[in-house]
């Protein structure tokens, strides 16, 4: 998404990104991000939560409206939860035996070829 | 003043996580794109009298492709590899069972987490955007720079140029 928002300023369409990734975002290098701390899947705020998605599309339009300068990223002061234990979830090795890393290369393997059985067909 | 947070209370540092994960399982590192400068083009209307595009990579469901439900396991199958357009005032099927979402702590029950077209029809009705674009747009998730830089880049430039959008709003999912 980072390359098509790249893609669109170029050319003179002014662009903001709404995501969870901030890591990512930033290293492609962006117009402007609004950025949630929230797990990904939720670019647009909580689920089943109106007013949280509300307040997320507010601030990324203000971003749209008001950032002075590329690069600019905005984080939401929502917060998931008071614990920040989820953070510590994704991709987590350390929870992984040597059997399941087994068991996941082989499922990675069925989806990656997959992918390229569906790519290929276009 | 407030207390210190804990340790691991940041941004999740998604790429060192996804690095050490397929290396783990025996894979190249991925390259995530980068660049040193950055485009800007300052928005020329005020946003009320402005014309929104929306930018998506979230996939319609098709029915013959698997499992995309909310929780759904990756599914590769019902991935897309060209953009798609569809009607702004329609109320599309979305489904991102086909990227990486956090399927531990979240569960794409809620299509309005990752697809803002009802909470953007809201925001026109109050006056706060002038109008949306009569299509949103698909954008492929595809591993291949490249074929991003030639095919769907240029693809979706066209569309949005077309539907003559003085400002987009992408949401990757």
């Amino acid at each position: 998404m980072g390359l098509v928002a790249r893609h669109l300023e170029a050319n003179g369409i002014a662009t903001v990104i709404m995501g969870c990734a901030k890591d990512i975002v930033e290293r492609c290098g962006v117009p402007r991000f609004l950025f949630s701390d929230f797990p990904l899947g939720n670019s647009v705020g909580r689920p089943f939560d109106v007013e949280s998605q509300r307040q997320t599309l507010e601030l990324a339009l203000q971003v749209l409206e008001t950032a002075p300068a590329p690069r600019t990223t905005v984080q939401s002061p929502q917060r998931w939860n008071e614990d920040a234990a989820w953070k510590r979830d994704y991709n987590d090795l350390s929870k992984l035996s040597p059997e399941k890393i087994a068991e996941r290369r082989a499922e990675f393997e069925v989806v990656r070829a997959v992918a390229r059985s569906k790519r290929e067909s276009v | 003043m407030s207390s210190f947070a804990a340790e691991y209370d940041v941004p999740i540092p998604y790429m060192q996580r996804t690095r050490d994960y397929y290396l783990a399982l025996g894979y190249a590192a991925y390259r995530w794109a980068h660049f040193v400068d950055v485009p800007f083009t300052p928005l020329r209307k005020p946003l009320n009298r402005a014309r929104l595009g929306l930018i998506t990579t979230a996939a319609p469901f098709q029915p013959e492709a698997g499992d995309q439900g909310p929780g759904a396991p990756y599914n590769a199958a019902a991935k897309f590899y060209q953009t798609y357009s569809l009607s702004t005032e329609s109320v599309p099927d979305l489904r991102i069972s086909h990227v990486g979402y956090d399927r531990l702590h979240t569960s794409a029950k809620d299509i309005n987490t990752y697809f803002p077209l009802a909470r953007l029809r809201e925001a026109v009705a109050a006056g706060r955007i002038g109008e949306l674009a009569p299509r949103f747009h698909g954008a492929p998730t595809n591993r291949s720079h490249r074929e991003t830089a030639e095919r769907d880049l240029p693809e979706l430039l066209r569309r949005c140029q077309d539907d003559a959008v003085d400002a987009v709003l992408l949401v990757p999912s």
